[in-house]
């Protein structure tokens, strides 16, 4: 693989205009698009764990998605064509995540953001809004074939809905064939055990990391 | 400036414990302390399950009333949890609130119409949430400040909330904000404008210096009233600071009152 490192500090760096012409050059001189398609994805792994140390906060998640997302742009027709030769791994996602916010609820700064990231790290990501009844919710599971449920929510009156969504994927017998994750500023350990979801996260970095754990 | 002192929040878990475990001082102790710091009224909020939150409110309700006669602001969004309350309260309250959302329209507004309470009411639906333009938000304004007026409401009993989104996911949110808080102060000058004014922040770094700009920003612009943490000196003086500039404050008054009285500024001097 090339040694794309000036590109890699320019999107960990948030140099936009750099990464871009980065971008188009790297692909003149021939370099695979796979190859920098995988140094933006390594970019984007740096700065979660610059989130996650406080370094980076919400605006360079955005602005990370922002460039992953022209850069997919550009580089999508080369990796179209350069893919027999790859063997489809641009193609693979890691898996399938469902994500709403709960009935009653209508936040969505949170999910929008846990969403993105989750697209971003590669996993297959259906988003079907905010102040979503339970029924639905389990129905569009089911339908798009999730690995994982994300129910976000920022209020308390969160709760019971999102146990109410593990109480009816009991009920239908489904509770095994799929993990739920809640999302959201007020979940604990202790809401976690209320709700009956396999795990609670406070932020959207924590998340994706989780989801992977579960699915790799 | 109309101070809503927000700390008797069930959520908060010190508060939510209190309120498990029936702790009269600690919530007497929490109003008292908000309304000694300048609160005009005291938001009232359980936080607590549907089947619990009527006993809730009603004990927070009585608990506070026996420390201060500062009129309170109910927080909920459950009728009966509303009702029981507002059978009890000695002032009139605010209600915290009413939105476009049919479970609020449905269940809230009609108890505001019924006891003549004061009314928060926020610009955000069931089919957009909160808009992303100040058109959206005017238009959500316009109808529930409608409502409330014909439901016998006057215009000045209403405090408009335009919502703030934190700027963290939208570089221009804050100025969505300035143009709402401008646009209800011009459609409807007899109203208040009230916020939850740390949304701005969320994600950020260094939280209370952008909560503290934004709302010398917001007032600049017709911001009159705020749902905070009165306890927070800073804020506060940052807060008596930019009504005093904006002409609002007669000779200084109110200022170097809060001055002598030791609320605002650093602690020893």
């Amino acid at each position: 693989m090339a040694d794309l490192k000036d590109l890699f500090t320019a999107v960990v760096e948030m140099q936009e205009d750099t990464a871009l012409s980065l971008t188009h050059s790297y692909l003149d001189q021939g370099i695979p698009a796979i190859d920098i398609f995988n140094c933006y994805q390594d970019a984007l792994a740096e700065i979660g764990k610059r989130f996650e140390q406080q370094i980076y906060f919400i605006p360079e998640l955005i602005m990370s998605g922002e460039m992953m997302k022209v850069s997919a742009e550009i580089l999508k027709p080369y990796l179209a064509a350069q893919d027999s030769g790859s063997g489809g791994q641009t193609q693979k996602k890691l898996g399938k995540v469902l994500i709403a916010t709960v009935e009653g609820d209508i936040h969505d700064i949170g999910k929008n953001i846990a969403a993105m990231m989750l697209e971003l790290n590669g996993f297959d990501v259906m988003d079907i809004g905010v102040d979503v009844p339970a029924d639905k919710i389990i129905e569009e599971a089911m339908a798009f074939g999730a690995d994982v449920i994300g129910l976000s929510g920022l209020l308390t009156l969160a709760f019971d809905p999102m146990k109410s969504v593990v109480e009816k994927l009991k009920e239908k017998g489904l509770r095994d064939k799929v993990k739920v994750l809640i999302g959201g500023g007020q979940m604990d350990e202790q809401v976690c055990s209320y709700v009956g979801a396999d795990a609670f996260v406070n932020d959207a970095v924590v998340g994706v990391n989780f989801i992977k754990g579960w699915l790799n | 400036m109309i101070i809503i002192g927000e700390k008797i929040n069930g959520t908060r878990k010190a508060v939510g414990l209190a309120i498990r475990e029936r702790d009269t001082e600690f919530i007497k102790q929490l109003a008292l302390s908000q309304v000694q710091a300048g609160s005009h009224y005291l938001d009232v909020n359980a936080g607590t399950s549907p089947e619990r939150e009527p006993d809730d409110m009603v004990w927070l309700v009585e608990t506070i009333q026996e420390t201060t006669d500062a009129p309170l602001c109910l927080d909920s969004a459950n009728p009966k949890a509303l009702k029981a309350a507002l059978d009890r309260v000695v002032k009139t309250p605010l209600i915290n609130s009413v939105s476009g959302e049919k479970q609020r329209l449905e269940g809230v507004l009609p108890l505001a119409l019924e006891y003549k309470t004061g009314l928060i009411l926020l610009a955000l639906d069931d089919k957009v949430g909160i808009p992303s333009t100040c058109a959206g938000r005017m238009e959500i304004v316009d109808h529930l400040v409608g409502l409330a007026k014909d439901g016998g409401l006057e215009e000045s009993q209403l405090y408009v909330d335009p919502l703030v989104t934190a700027i963290s996911t939208g570089d221009k949110n804050a100025l969505i904000t300035y143009d709402s808080i401008k646009a209800v102060a011009t459609a409807y000058p007899k109203a208040h404008i009230t916020c939850g004014l740390s949304n701005i922040s969320f994600g950020m770094p260094l939280r209370s210096l952008i909560n503290q700009t934004f709302l010398s920003m917001c007032i600049q612009v017709g911001l009159d009233s705020a749902i905070t943490d009165p306890n927070d000196r800073n804020l506060m003086g940052v807060m008596l600071a930019a009504e005093m500039l904006m002409g609002k404050d007669k000779y200084c008054q109110n200022y170097s009152r809060a001055y002598r009285a030791g609320r605002i500024g650093p602690k020893n001097i």
